[in-house]
This record gives C-alpha cells, sequence and structure tokens, in this order.
C-alpha cells in the first residue's frame, strides 16, 4: 500500500473538540433514558427477545459513541442500529426456529396453548344444560333467564340459588310465546348480540356456589366444570372427566397411546429439523440435480444479464450518440413496471398454444418452442425472462459507474493508438469492475435464491420423471426445499424451512466468501488509483 | 472532451469508422428496443381491452376503451390516487434515508482504516445472501411489538415499514459507492485536511458532489426497488387507505387475475409513470459527458 | 459544490419531518379490538358530529374478509353499530387463500382478526394450530345444509366454522356444437373427434392447471380416489389411492386424449377457458368462480347435470371462523348466529358471490340455473379432505400426471411414484421406523416415556423380517405399544389392530426383555431372561 493512511488517532483529534464530546454525552444521556424506558415497557409486555435485543443495541451505541477508536462507526451507527433490528434480528429468529417445531400445528406459545386447552369445559354427568336470555340492571348487573330441554323456565342470578318462580313472582312479568319473561323488574332484557357485546358475560358465574353456571355459547349456558387442569410439576393435562394424563411431547400434550391435545405448541426439538432432512427423501432425490440447474441458472443469469446491461451503458454512453436519451428511456422501461405483473405477461406470450411468440413461430416457422414442457426450453425461457427483467440494472449501475472513470485514460490510449476494443478490454472493464465486483457476487447470489421468478413463471416445472420428491426442471433449492417443507404431512413446517436455509446459507456464503478472493484482487486494485 | 475531438479530426477514416459504428449502434439498439418494449406494449394493449384475457387479446384489441381506467379511477374499491401517493411516499423518504445512511458509511469505509472494517464489508455482502423467507414473519413479529409500545410505529402505520426497508440501508450498496469513492484521490483530502477542515467538511464539501452519478444510480435503483416492494408491505399494512400501489394494486385488481386483469394492467402502468419521470429527470446526471471532469487526478 | 450538499442536507432534514407527521401517523381506522389497549393510549378526541349519538363503540369486532364479501359486510357496520354500539371493521385482504397465509403469523402475535373467511379444508391445519374456536350454532343448526356444516366438523366432532357457500365444478358446454351432454367420457371424446373432423374444433376439451382438483370428475369415474376412509368414516391417510387401478386408467385415456390431439397437453387455465370461450373446444370443466367470464365471452353454453360416467368433483366450503384469542369469542359468535345467519344477508352473500348457499332458505330460492345445474352436478361431490395430510397430495399428483400425460412416463410409473412420494411426505423423515413407545421408556435414556420418536427404543430388523430389540428393565409393571414411522399416526395394540389396547409387562424382577415385532402380524412377543 503505497498510500497514506491516517491514524485513528489523528481523526478524533481534528474532528471532536471538547465541545463535541459534551454534546455527544448529553445525546448519551438522553439516549439511555429513553431505551431504559422503552426496555422496561417490552418487558413489562413479556417481550423479552425484543427487550434484550433494545438493550444490546443500546450498550453498543454507548460503546461506539464512546470509545475514541470505534470513530469510524459512528458515521454508520442508525445504519447499524436499523440493520441490527430489521436484518439481523430476523435471521437469529430463524436460526430460533430452526431449533424449535415452529409451524402448523405448533404456531403458538405454551401459554397460549394451555390457556386455550384450559378453556374447555366438560359438562358433569348429573350437570344440567339450559338456554339463556340475559337481563341486566342499571348497575351492570346480570340475571339470567334459563330454560331446560323439558321447557322450564328458571332464574339464575350470581351467588344465588336458581328459583322457578311463575309470572308475577319475584318480579317476573309475562312469558313471551316462547317462555321467556318479557321483563324482569329492575332488569332490562336483552338480545343475544347486546348482551354478549360484554365480554365479561362469559366470566359470570351465576347460581348457588358448588352448582354454578356459565355461559358457553349463543345458545347454551351450562353447570360447566374445566376439562382439564394443568399440572406444572408433570407439565402435564389431567383429564378431569376421564383422569387421562396428557404429558408434554415436544409440543403436544399426548396421553399414553398416542391422542394428543388440540393445540400443539412451539417446543425445541434440538437438532429434529436437521436429522429430518438429511434423513429425508429430499437428499436422495433429485438434490445434485437441482444444485446443478441452481448454480447454472444463478451464472448464466449474471453473465448475460451483466453483459448486455454492460454492453448498452458502453455503446451508447457517446455524449454525441444521436437519440441517446430516447433510447435510454425505452430501454430502461422492463425495470420500471412491477416484475409482478410482466413475468405474468411473458408466461402468456409463450403459452403453447395461445401465446403470440407460439402463435407467430408456428405461422413462420411451423414450430415453436414448448416452453413449458421440454425442460430445456423451460430453462432458456427463464433465463430469457429473468434478462428481460434485470438488463435494466446493470445498465444502470455501469452507466453510473462509468463516470468514475476519467476521460484522461481514453485520451491517452487514443493518443497511443489503441483500437476501442482496447480500450474497452484494458481500461473501462478492470476499472468499472473495482466498482462493481461485489455487486456481481450480489446479484449472483439474489439470483441463486430468487424465488419469486421461478415460482411466478412456472412453479418449477416441468416436473422431472421418477424423482423420490416432487421436483421439477427449473426448480432452484429455494423452491425446491421449501415446497418439501410446506408440503409435509402437517402443513407448513417453519422449523424444517428454517433448517434449510440455514444450510442453504452455508453452501451459498461459502461461495460468496471464495468470490471474495476476487474482490479482495479489486480492493487492492482501488487503493492504487 | 477537445482531446477527444483532436483526435478525431486527424482522420477523415476515423470519421467514417465512426458513422458506420453509429450506424451499428443505431440498429443494435432497434432489436434491443423491441425486446425490451414489446411485452410492455402488450400489456399497453391490455389495459385498453375491457374483455380480452391475458392469452388470447391481440396488440391491438378490436373494440379497446378506457374502460379499465375508468374503473381503476372511479371505482369505490380502488383509491388510485391514494395508493398512489402513498407508494410515492415511502420512496421518496426511503430512499433519501437509506442513500444518507448508505453514503455516510461507505465514505467511512473508504476513507477510515479500521479494525474490523473488511469483515464487516464482507459480513454486508454475506448478509445479503442469507435466505430471508422467515424474515417476514420475524419483521410482522417486531412491529407488531414495537406498536404495542409506539403506536406511531405499529402494524399498519408507513412509519414501520419505512423503518423495515431503512434496515436494508446497510447493504451492497455500500459496496457500490465505496468503491466509486475509492476512485477519488486521497490527495483532494489530504490537502483539505492540511488546511484544517473537519472529515465532516471534507466529506460534505469535497467528496459529496463528486459522487452525484453514482448517488443518482442509487436513488433511482432505490426508489424502484421500495416502490414494486409488496411482500412485507402486504403484511404490515391492513387498511385500504394506507395501502402502497403494489398492495393495492395486488389485492384489488390481482385477487381476481381473470377479471380484472386489463385494469391491473392500466394501474402497472399509470404506477410506472412516476419512475419513467424521474429516470427522465434525472437521466442526464448519469450519462456521459455532463459529468466528465469532475473526477480529476 | 456547496450548494449540492446543503441541498442533500435539507432533503434529509426534510424527509425526516415528512416522516414524522405523514407516515408516523397511525392509521385513522383502529385495526385491533380496543379492549388490547389502556384507555389512557390514545388522546380522546371529542366525538364528531357525524357520528351515531352515542360516544364511543363499547367493543369493536375485526373481519378478515375476500374482495367479494368484504363490500356486503361493510354494508352492515353502520347499522349494526347503531343497534348494538359495536363498531365493525371490515379489512380485504384480497383473494381467500391470503387470509389463511396472513392469519397464521397474526393470530399468534395476538394482532389477529375476531373473525375470519376460510375454506373447510384449512379446518385440520387450523385446529391443530389452535387458529380457531368451535362454534355452536344451537338452533339456526338445522338452517343450513347439512353436508355444508359437515365439512366444518373436524374428526373431534365439534363444529368450527359457519358455512355460507359451497362450490364445485360443473361440465360446461357450447349449445351451438353439442346437443345433449355426454353420458361417458369416450362419448365427450367422440363428440370431439367428430366436431374436429368437421373442422369445427380443433380439441374436444383442454384442463385447467391444478388436474387433480380440475379433471378430479374424470379420475373417479374411473373408479380412482386420493385417500380411503377408516371404518368410522374419516380420511385415512394411511390409504393413498392416487395409484389405484381406476386413478391410472384415468391418467391412460388422458393420455391415449392428448396423443390423438383431442386434448392439450398442458394444464393451464387461460388456454382451457379461451379455447371454450372462442368455440375452439365444445367442452370445459369450470367451477362458479369463472361463470362470470363465461357469460361475458358471449359463448352459447349450459352446464350438464351430471359428469360423465357418474364422475364426482370436489366440493369446497366457505365460511367464517371465530378466532379462539379474540377478545370478543362470544360476541363474534353471537354476530355469526344472530347477525349472519340471516335468509336476508344470506341471500347477499349469495348474490354477489356466485355460489350456491350453504343456507337452506336461499338454496331453495336460488333460481339460476347454471348454478342448479353444477349442485346437481355435485351431489356426489367428495369434499376436499380437510385433514392436514392432503397438502402433501397436490404437487406429486399434478406432477405425475403430467409426467404421464406428456409421454414422459407411462402412466402406471407416473401414479406409483406420484403415490410413494405422497406415502414418503406423510410418513416423514422417520418412515420406517418401528418403536415401543411405552412407560419403560426413561430407563432407556429417552428423556421421557410414550414417545414414539425416541432413537433409543427403536426396533431394529432382522434377516428373518422380524424386528427386535433388548433392554434391560427394573422389576414394576410397565405398559407399551408399537407405534410406526416415528409417530403415533399408525399404531398397534396388544390385539394387533390399529389403536388397539396396551400391551402389559409385569416384571418381579430386574430383567433382560427383548421383544420381537412381527410387521405380519403387528403382533409383539417378549422374552424374559
Amino acid at each position: 500500500m503505497t498510500v497514506f493512511t491516517p491514524s485513528v488517532s489523528d481523526k478524533t483529534k481534528t474532528s471532536s473538540p471538547i465541545l463535541g464530546l459534551v454534546g455527544r454525552l448529553a445525546f448519551l444521556v438522553v439516549l439511555d433514558a429513553a431505551a431504559l424506558w422503552f426496555v422496561a415497557r417490552l418487558m413489562s409486555l413479556g417481550y423479552f427477545p425484543f427487550g434484550a435485543a433494545v438493550s444490546m443495541i443500546t450498550v453498543a451505541v454507548n460503546l461506539i459513541l464512546l470509545i475514541k477508536k470505534a470513530y469510524p462507526l459512528r458515521w454508520m451507527v442508525i445504519g447499524l442500529v436499523l440493520m441490527v433490528m430489521f436484518t439481523i434480528y430476523p435471521i437469529v429468529f430463524t436460526v430460533w426456529v430452526a431449533f424449535t417445531n415452529y409451524g402448523e400445528g405448533h404456531l403458538v406459545t405454551k401459554q397460549q396453548a394451555i390457556a386455550q386447552i384450559l378453556k374447555a369445559k366438560y359438562l358433569p354427568a348429573s350437570g344440567q344444560s339450559y338456554k339463556w336470555t340475559a337481563f341486566r340492571s342499571p348497575t351492570g348487573e346480570y340475571a339470567l333467564w334459563l330454560q331446560d330441554s323439558a321447557g322450564n323456565g328458571y332464574l339464575a342470578k350470581p351467588g344465588e340459588p336458581l328459583l322457578q318462580p311463575q309470572p308475577g313472582e319475584a318480579g317476573i312479568g309475562q312469558l313471551d310465546e316462547k317462555g321467556i319473561p318479557q321483563s324482569i323488574e329492575g332488569y332490562q332484557r336483552l338480545n343475544v348480540l347486546q348482551a354478549a357485546a360484554d365480554k365479561t358475560l362469559t366470566e359470570i358465574q351465576f347460581g348457588e356456589a358448588g352448582k354454578t353456571i356459565q355461559i358457553r355459547s349463543p345458545g347454551e349456558a351450562a353447570e360447566l366444570l374445566p376439562l382439564y387442569v394443568y399440572d406444572e410439576a408433570q407439565d402435564a393435562m389431567i383429564n378431569q372427566e376421564t383422569g387421562v394424563v396428557y404429558r408434554n411431547l415436544r409440543g403436544s400434550f399426548t396421553a399414553p397411546g398416542g391422542q394428543s391435545l388440540q393445540p400443539g405448541f412451539i417446543a425445541p426439538v434440538q437438532f429434529d429439523n436437521f436429522r429430518d432432512f438429511f434423513l429425508s427423501p429430499a437428499l436422495r432425490g433429485p438434490l445434485l440435480r437441482v444444485v446443478a440447474w441452481n448454480f447454472g441458472f444463478a451464472f448464466f443469469s449474471l453473465l448475460l444479464n451483466f453483459s448486455l446491461g454492460l454492453a448498452i451503458a458502453v455503446l451508447f454512453n457517446d455524449p454525441r450518440f444521436p437519440f441517446k436519451k430516447i433510447i435510454r428511456s425505452l430501454l430502461i422501461i422492463p425495470y420500471t413496471v412491477p416484475a409482478l405483473i410482466t413475468i405474468l405477461i411473458w408466461r402468456g406470450m409463450m403459452n403453447p398454444q395461445l401465446g403470440v411468440i407460439n402463435r407467430t413461430m408456428n405461422t413462420l416457422f411451423g414450430w415453436s418452442p414448448p416452453w413449458f414442457t421440454d425442460e430445456w426450453w423451460a430453462k432458456i425461457a427463464i433465463l430469457l425472462v429473468n434478462l428481460w427483467l434485470s438488463y435494466p440494472y446493470f445498465m444502470l449501475v455501469c452507466s453510473g459507474a462509468l463516470q468514475s472513470i476519467s476521460e484522461d485514460y481514453y485520451a491517452a490510449a487514443q493518443v497511443d493508438g489503441a483500437s476501442p476494443w482496447q480500450q474497452f478490454r484494458y481500461i473501462t472493464l478492470p476499472l468499472l469492475l473495482v466498482a462493481v465486483g461485489p455487486l456481481l457476487v450480489a446479484s449472483f447470489t439474489f439470483n441463486f435464491n430468487n424465488f419469486n421468478l421461478i415460482y411466478l413463471f412456472n412453479a418449477g416445472g416441468p416436473p422431472i420423471a421418477g424423482a423420490p420428491t416432487p421436483a421439477g426442471h427449473t426448480d432452484i433449492l429455494i423452491s425446491y426445499v421449501y415446497n418439501l417443507a410446506f408440503s409435509g404431512s402437517r402443513g407448513i413446517n417453519y422449523g424444517f424451512a428454517s433448517a434449510i436455509t440455514i444450510i442453504i446459507f452455508f453452501i451459498v456464503g461459502a461461495i460468496t466468501l471464495f468470490q471474495f478472493r476476487y474482490t479482495r484482487m479489486w480492493e487492492e486494485v482501488s487503493e492504487n488509483v | 472532451m477537445s482531446n477527444v475531438s483532436l483526435v478525431q479530426r486527424a482522420s477523415n477514416s476515423a470519421r467514417l469508422r465512426r458513422n458506420l459504428s453509429i450506424g451499428i449502434r443505431l440498429v443494435i439498439a432497434i432489436l434491443l428496443i423491441i425486446f425490451s418494449v414489446f411485452p410492455v406494449l402488450w400489456m399497453i394493449s391490455a389495459s385498453f381491452n375491457p374483455t380480452g384475457s391475458l392469452a388470447t387479446q391481440t396488440l391491438i384489441p378490436p373494440n379497446a376503451g378506457l374502460d379499465n381506467y375508468r374503473k381503476l379511477l372511479t371505482s369505490q374499491e380502488f383509491p388510485f390516487w391514494r395508493w398512489m401517493w402513498n407508494s410515492i411516499k415511502i420512496s421518496s423518504i426511503t430512499s433519501v434515508l437509506s442513500l444518507s445512511i448508505t453514503t455516510v458509511a461507505a465514505y467511512a469505509f473508504s476513507r477510515f482504516r479500521f479494525r474490523g472494517r473488511l469483515t464487516m464489508l464482507k459480513g454486508i455482502l454475506l448478509l445479503n445472501v442469507f435466505p430471508g423467507l422467515l424474515a417476514l414473519v420475524a419483521t410482522f413479529l417486531m412491529i407488531s411489538q414495537l406498536g404495542d409500545v409506539f403506536p406511531a410505529f405499529g402494524l399498519n402505520t408507513h412509519a414501520s415499514l419505512i423503518l423495515v426497508y431503512l434496515g436494508g440501508a446497510m447493504g451492497i450498496n455500500i459496496w457500490l459507492i465505496k468503491g466509486y469513492i475509492d476512485t477519488i484521490p486521497r490527495d483532494i483530502d489530504e490537502s483539505a485536511m492540511m488546511e484544517g477542515a473537519s472529515d465532516w467538511q471534507i466529506f460534505t464539501m469535497l467528496i459529496l458532489p463528486l459522487l452525484r452519478p453514482i448517488l443518482i444510480v442509487i436513488a433511482i435503483i432505490s426508489y424502484i426497488g421500495t416502490y414494486g416492494e409488496f411482500v412485507l408491505a402486504r403484511v404490515l399494512l391492513k387498511s385500504s387507505e394506507q395501502y402502497t400501489l403494489m398492495v393495492g394494486l395486488q389485492i384489488f385488481a390481482g385477487a381476481q387475475f381473470q377479471q380484472r386483469w386489463g385494469v391491473f394492467a392500466a394501474g402497472a402502468l399509470l404506477g410506472a409513470l412516476p419512475i419513467m419521470l424521474i429516470y427522465l429527470l434525472l437521466q442526464d446526471h448519469i450519462i456521459g459527458g455532463l459529468t466528465q471532469g469532475a473526477v480529476k487526478g | 459544490m456547496k450548494k449540492l450538499s446543503s441541498l442533500f442536507a435539507l432533503i434529509v432534514m426534510m424527509s425526516l419531518v415528512l416522516s414524522a407527521c405523514g407516515g408516523g401517523t397511525p392509521a385513522p381506522a383502529p385495526t385491533e379490538p380496543s379492549a388490547q389497549q389502556p384507555t389512557a393510549a390514545e388522546p380522546t378526541s371529542a366525538p364528531s358530529p357525524t357520528q351515531a349519538p352515542t360516544a364511543e363503540p363499547l367493543e369493536t369486532l375485526v373481519i378478515w374478509a375476500d374482495d367479494t364479501r368484504t363490500p356486503i359486510l361493510q354494508g352492515l357496520a353502520e347499522s349494526f353499530q347503531a343497534e348494538y354500539n359495536v363498531k365493525l371493521v371490515v379489512e380485504d385482504l384480497g383473494v381467500v387463500q391470503d387470509i389463511r397465509s396472513q392469519a397464521i403469523i397474526a393470530i399468534p402475535a395476538g394482532k389477529g382478526p375476531d373473525i375470519y373467511l376460510g375454506v373447510h379444508d384449512w379446518l385440520g391445519a387450523l385446529v391443530s394450530s389452535g387458529l380457531v374456536a368451535p362454534l355452536d350454532l344451537g338452533e339456526k343448526k338445522d338452517a343450513f345444509v347439512p353436508s355444508a356444516l359437515e365439512a366444518f366438523t373436524y374428526t373431534d366432532g365439534k363444529l368450527y366454522g359457519m358455512p355460507y357457500a359451497t362450490e364445485n365444478l360443473g361440465l360446461f358446454y357450447n349449445t351451438e356444437l353439442v346437443k345433449t351432454p355426454p353420458a361417458t367420457w369416450d362419448e365427450l371424446l367422440e363428440i370431439g373427434r367428430q366436431l374436429k373432423a368437421a373442422g369445427k374444433v380443433e380439441y374436444a376439451t383442454a384442463i385447467s392447471s391444478g388436474p387433480l382438483y380440475n379433471a378430479l370428475p374424470l379420475w373417479t369415474a374411473k373408479g380412482g380416489y386420493i385417500f380411503g376412509k377408516t371404518e368410522s368414516g374419516a380420511w385415512n391417510p394411511q390409504d393413498v389411492g392416487v395409484d389405484s387401478e381406476g386413478f391410472i386408467a384415468g391418467v391412460a385415456w388422458l393420455r391415449a386424449a392428448v396423443e390423438e390431439g383431442l386434448v392439450p397437453e398442458t394444464f393451464d387455465y387461460e388456454t382451457a377457458h379461451s379455447l371454450f370461450e372462442t368455440g375452439k373446444a365444445p367442452f370445459l370443466m369450470a367451477g362458479p368462480w369463472a361463470l362470470d367470464r363465461i357469460r361475458k365471452s358471449g359463448v352459447p353454453y349450459a352446464i350438464a347435470t351430471s359428469f360423465p360416467d357418474g364422475g364426482a368433483p370436489f366440493s369446497g366450503v366457505q365460511g367464517f371462523f371465530v378466532n379462539p384469542y379474540s377478545k370478543n369469542v362470544l360476541l363474534a359468535q353471537a354476530f355469526l348466529t344472530e347477525y349472519i345467519a340471516t335468509e336476508d344477508l344470506m341471500m347477499q352473500l349469495y348474490k354477489s358471490g356466485n355460489r350456491p348457499s350453504a343456507f337452506k332458505a336461499v338454496l331453495e330460492k336460488t333460481d339460476d340455473p347454471d348454478l342448479k345445474a353444477m349442485g346437481q352436478a355435485g351431489i356426489n361431490a367428495i369434499p376436499m379432505p380437510n385433514i392436514p395430510e392432503m397438502g402433501s397430495v397436490w404437487t406429486a399428483t399434478d406432477n405425475g400426471i403430467t409426467l404421464a400425460v406428456t409421454g414422459k412416463m407411462t402412466p402406471e410409473e407416473a401414479m406409483k411414484d406420484a403415490a410413494k412420494q405422497i406415502r414418503d411426505l406423510i410418513a416423514g423423515a422417520l418412515a420406517g421406523m418401528v418403536n415401543l413407545p411405552g412407560t419403560w421408556q426413561d430407563q432407556v435414556g429417552c428423556g421421557g416415556t410414550w414417545d414414539p420418536a425416541c432413537q433409543a427404543s427403536a426396533m431394529k430388523k432382522g434377516e428373518d423380517g422380524l424386528y427386535r430389540l433388548t433392554v434391560t428393565l427394573k422389576a414394576g409393571t410397565y405398559e407399551y405399544k408399537v407405534a410406526l414411522d416415528g409417530a403415533w399416526t399408525v399404531n398397534y395394540g396388544s390385539d394387533g389392530k390399529q389403536d388397539g389396547p396396551n400391551y402389559k409387562l409385569e416384571l418381579t424382577a430386574d430383567a433382560k426383555v427383548t421383544f420381537v415385532y412381527d410387521p405380519n402380524t403387528h403382533l409383539v412377543t417378549t422374552t424374559i431372561e
């Protein structure tokens, strides 16, 4: 490195006078107070992971603002905070999920599941079930008019034994055709909806102690008893009617013999999701094939998209080129229209029976490519559509990056008699790669995981014959394994999906790091410019 | 510029060759334009076609009319202008803020040497690689919890959406800008530093103006990216008047592709206009000729 | 230069201000039950004079609906609030399918709606995940079509949803080309053949994407099925029928038709519809959702009152679900039974939805001949299986049919492969494991009891085809069962029957016990040393 590198201490001296320090401290005090309050609120609401994350972020921000060595980080502290919250936190979440059974069948927390199971009630053998009508006093007290299956009417109030009054007694007015009093003295009759609008109603226990009646549904009130009791020591639910013990087995309360209570809940399962992946037919299946196409797809997409984008940027970079503004504006169009709609347009244009491309080719040549049924044509179609969608991005990026290349180089080259191709090869390309090299890596990895395109265009089809798991010729790793994770016997399985996500990340991450060898080279080039 | 024209004037055959090359390039341009515009023409015709379906329609629909546009702009179901305004607002704020974050960070990465610098740069790239399917669930949970403390940043607010988008600001664009700043010779900084300028002054007064072309490119890219995003917006926004254009179109028109295909196409085309406009306004700044001289050795 | 940087700073500042006042304002419509927030959370503004005389609504009911039903439900809001002082917020989530994916995320987070719309075949996933509350329709039960209620009844015998509409495929035919609908599939093909020979059409029919669903009347007519049924009449996921003789015969029939050129080899919604609507194919299988489109196209059509050869379509039932974590479960239920389950409202839902109603009184008044015919054709319809295992069926079967029909495999190979894929997916990663879950498991390091997936108690297959396991147990009484594939789904009791009684084992002293399992008789024998 020939460039002078200022040391960190130099920097801080020149740019942080005492005043800056005082301001920083004042800012930190305010920030810490606010963060403390925020964390306290989160904790009180039970959001512990989020609260912990905020605490850690706050500590980090303090360190960055206080430690001299962290001076360069101060330039990016806002970005870093947001990155930790909305990029890294979701990744941590994914890693956590990979070690749980989170997914359909296990979506709620244990507390939520217990609460829901405890809500279940049963009617003991001696118990009675009634139809109910609610009456409310001006002070908000309730009385119920209950009717059993024989049509007998009862008056029920909280804490008082049931009465079986006749009209006229106990303030009961005339009965209507359904046998319900039109009025009760001191109370107003409510219809079901008026009564249900008060959510405390289901909690009220009517009748005397030991024989209480609760509202169970819009049509029924009964002498209900809780069906289950949660035994914390055994971590089990005990059925009060049958005595069966349901023990917690990986997120379901399960009885001996296998019956389990609904719902299940999120529970840790250690490495089960990873084990399942390595045991599953997915591995014996067309995995290698999918991986090969995935690399091919990402590589050729990058090559085609970048080449075309670069070619356009270079060809029409000439300031005196006629119509360049119009040409470039027209060429950017594919980028301005949402891909969601244009992918479907392409689908329609390539329809084998009706699409304009195939109809035209059939008329002209008597043949057209089977875009959706042939393995290779399907791959070509995907690459073509992706080229259309993405070349304007590279055209933009390259146009911008070209501006960093000084005209002087070209002038010197022209004096030396270099041909346009030589100028491109020895000046434009290497200098451009310095700037856009990392973008190429990023674009490669983006296409590596380009789920939307595959999914919207042909959902991975056509299917591979004889595969042990459902898979298509244009399936890429992510669409293939997510299909597996979401079509298992229990529906959506986030835990399994996360485990696979992490495995994919290791594959793609390794490739990316490998590619850094080149980016490091670029960086050294850049240092010397 | 003068150098280039001098060389040209020197030779007549060079001019001939130049005209030939322009001719070839025009032919290439026409071919490319056909490739890029044809599907969009198809979409335009769909937007004027009151009955047609995706596959059967012809380039000039037999009973072309403005039905779809009328439906889009006047129907009670589509608060189209509201959606468009939401999208423009969210995209503008996001792209400006994320550009600020990115640029400042890129400057630090380019000009300061500190421990972990390369690791961080690599880390940023690696984070981009993580397949983000579950990010949706995590983000939803986080925003819903955030909203229980600060309702202004909770579900169904634009502020929450912008925050989430900004979480991606420390992304790959840092590399792009950093690469650009790397090409600016350090002599400029050093001479300014000799005169007692602070880092911030050097950044804003010397470096920033030189970055104009790349900043505009990134602003456009990030604007388009935000404008077209609908997965996160779909999950975080719940009421019709808060929707972005993409969410609104996807829900109201996309829900019934078969019947409302034309309306969807019309909406997408109208929605693309602001982006086209921005590009037309700014393209002078990123096309060769106007900025040369800004970067000098 | 200076100008640009100050402009830059200005933009940043402005955007901050903008985002604070523009983006930062909470949505005008409260989208969560107001009960969630303490009263102090929102500044109580003075009630605007245009609102109902009552100041603040008591409660809020949030409903997630699709875009067809949203306007109808929204139309109820005003009168409902006036009558009961309960605010109704209806949120439009687009297509019905999207409601499910959003509910899965939002309900466990406590941000779900009180009521949401859905389809009956989600039931397995919803119940096992705890995302739906049981519903008691009380007296209103008799007002609904029994088969629709049955569709919303889960295997536990409880009702979980209130149906409003049903749908199934119908056979559309072009009345200009076909006088009477065909009685057999061969006849249908013959009509197409003659019309094609006469140059009037290009194909006999075309099938929409998703051939399992969209051509089910063909598969079932030939004797194919998806899942068999258990003795109690529930779906049996262990009996997969996509490689049954009848199913293969159906696929072979279609392959022959494709080879003859009477049916296109791609399954595509657009293609199928366009061919029928332009008179290029005389037949089409489509559901009520396509009525609008077909009517608009102007093609002269009628709907057959039965499918050829007595084939049966799938039936889907749409209905309302109640979120069990709603703060207002009783109110939500009462709203459904009292306010929605009325003839007037069901009529509105019917009229806009273009689907046969699930409400008897409305169904009887249905005068639309198309819906009537479709309803008749659906008399033998098979309700889409509502067990979670159905998720494993769709892609594998569609792929198999596609492979056979495009000639990549023979129908038999293709469907056998598909069935194997499905069985593997249902069995899960531990397919093939034979385990002896019981009370003794914690003595061999299972960390618990009654765990069918514990590796330490898995049996090993011997060369004679029998499974063996030897363990050392302390004296005591033990109970256990046989479970396959690491799950309780397939388990055998001491009688060798599915779900049979537990085995009992008495040890008077510590002993070495060898279990031997015979996969043919499903029985276990023990030897004690």
